[in-house]
């Protein structure tokens, strides 16, 4: 396990030269993204000219002059998308394996696999039916005697709908893009307690108190008013509440949230606690238009990881006293 | 519309209000009573433990004669009779009190600390005094929601006539509120 400090040293010594070994390839796809796009829109821009200088003779004449220009630029942009691929994997194995073998050697790392479908319903945090799942960099481990697994996900919901000539649209919506972690909770739980962000209370106070509903059970007032403000509780047993909630682990969420500053869903269910923690950007992917030999993405990612380890430490998930092992 | 036809309605309106009102104190007063039944129920659960905790301290621990006897005597009095909300309260802070003065003594005696059966005890009784302490804290959040009820106006004109009265909150005892100290053990 490497401390902040320790990162900036394995940066300089290791990462710093990989990520500099990417740059080539980073050149590549940047120099071919542009000009494979410039080349289309030029193919675009010239069709009109050419087919006014071009009338009177053959109606195909203007689109075979202008052919080779969009085949060069498909052909530079199909490239390019194999490029990035390339450049893609190898950062991840390169750059983020490094990052998540420093924390801990233990821990697994798969670029291309996630968190399933059906781990993430039986968190049961988000009810909207997903017609969209997609997801990358699944982290699984061991700290102590609590199992976890985390990956990047991004869950989307679709709409349509027929505007008045009878033309379909989709729209796409996010349900849930960020982290998605789960790990195995160290008391025993028979119902279901929910944490959501509470934006009622924190724009209405008292009253937005009263505003706060959910499908998920009934709300559980708490006593930590600073944990009140951020979050909102639910579940089906009260005392199960309070008995996962204590004022030690209310606490811990407070920090956990100052730290990240993000909306977090959380919820005990079965065994394990499931914390879904929202971010708008992709997680964990190169730069392709500025530098990538920066150490702030490096701290980022470090960041991102260590979620891991403050959330099972945080929570006491390895105090063990109770009747369950 | 006739004035009567008015009347009507607001009359039919204000009693449905009252109604309401009724009906949301009924509510929070059962709410009361469940919340205490549940703590009741984890209380029982430690009431059970103590026999067997007893037992198992008395073969490595004779010294501790007079910690035994007195938290014997104190479940003997809980199981014995009805007793009252607040006796309920008062005896069952005697008992954590003589419990907590059982696993302070307990640190004297690594034989004991050791022991498999003792290891069990301790986490079953870990998990009751958590149950306990969030049943507690339920307790006085739907004790605390009781009382803004029916003290708040206009809640609190048919609370008094319902002679709905005040509740005190669970106030933990000081002893439990400090951590174990190990220095002060050896003073």
């Amino acid at each position: 396990m490497i401390e902040r400090n320790d990162l900036e040293t394995l940066y300089n010594s290791e990462l710093k030269d990989k990520l500099q070994g990417l740059e080539g390839i980073r050149k590549k796809v940047k120099r071919g993204q542009v000009f494979g796009i410039l080349l289309l829109v030029l193919t675009f821009l010239l069709f009109v000219p050419a087919a006014a200088l071009l009338e009177g003779y053959n109606e195909a004449l203007p689109f075979i002059s202008i052919a080779p220009l969009a085949i060069i630029g498909i052909v530079i942009l199909v490239r390019t998308f194999k490029n990035k691929k390339i450049y893609r994997n190898r950062f991840k194995d390169e750059v983020v394996r490094e990052i998540v073998k420093a924390i801990d050697p233990t821990w697994e790392y798969n670029h291309d696999q996630c968190i399933t479908s059906s781990e993430y319903r039986s968190s049961d945090l988000f009810r909207q039916s997903v017609d969209r799942y997609r997801g990358d960099d699944l982290i699984s481990g061991k700290i102590d005697k609590t199992d976890f697994r985390c990956s990047e996900l991004h869950t989307e919901y679709k709409t349509v709908t027929t505007d008045k000539d009878g033309k379909r649209k989709e729209t796409w919506h996010t349900i849930f893009k960020g982290l998605f972690f789960h790990a195995d909770f160290n008391k025993e739980i028979k119902g279901k307690t929910y944490i959501e962000p509470d934006t009622a209370e924190r724009l209405f106070g008292k009253f937005g108190q009263s505003l706060q509903m959910s499908s998920k059970g009934k709300l559980v007032k708490l006593e930590n008013l600073e944990f009140e403000k951020i979050f909102a509780v639910f579940g089906t047993d009260q005392t199960e509440a309070r008995y996962i909630l204590t004022p030690t682990i209310m606490e811990a969420l407070v920090n956990i949230y100052k730290k990240y500053k993000r909306k977090m869903h959380l919820s005990f269910i079965g065994s394990r606690v499931y914390v879904a923690i929202s971010f708008n950007k992709n997680l964990f992917e190169p730069k392709v238009f500025s530098s990538g030999v920066k150490f702030k993405d490096i701290e980022f990612m470090y960041n991102l990881f260590e979620i891991n380890q403050i959330i099972i430490q945080e929570l006491n998930l390895n105090t063990r006293i109770w009747t369950k092992e | 519309m006739s004035p009567t036809i008015v009347i009507i309605v607001a009359a039919v309106l204000l009693l449905l209000i009252i109604i309401g009102m009724y009906n949301s104190l009924i509510r929070k007063r059962n709410e009361v009573d469940n919340a205490f039944g549940g703590m009741d129920v984890q209380l029982k659960k430690r009431y059970d433990l103590i026999p067997n905790l007893v037992a198992t301290v008395q073969q490595y621990a004779s010294h501790e004669k007079d910690l035994l006897e007195k938290v014997t005597q104190l479940r003997a009095k809980a199981t014995d009779r009805q007793m009252n909300a607040d006796e309920k309260v008062e005896l069952d802070n005697q008992i954590s009190g003589a419990m907590h003065g059982i696993m302070v003594a307990v640190e004297n005696y690594p034989d004991l600390k050791a022991s498999e059966n003792f290891l069990n005890l301790q986490r079953t009784l870990n998990e009751v005094e958590s149950q306990i302490s969030a049943a507690r804290r339920t307790y006085n959040a739907v004790i605390t929601d009781y009382n803004n009820a029916i003290q708040v106006f206009p809640k609190s004109i048919i609370a008094g006539m319902m002679g709905l009265k005040r509740k005190e909150v669970f106030v933990i005892p000081e002893t439990e509120r400090q951590n174990v100290n190990v220095k002060n053990l050896f003073n």
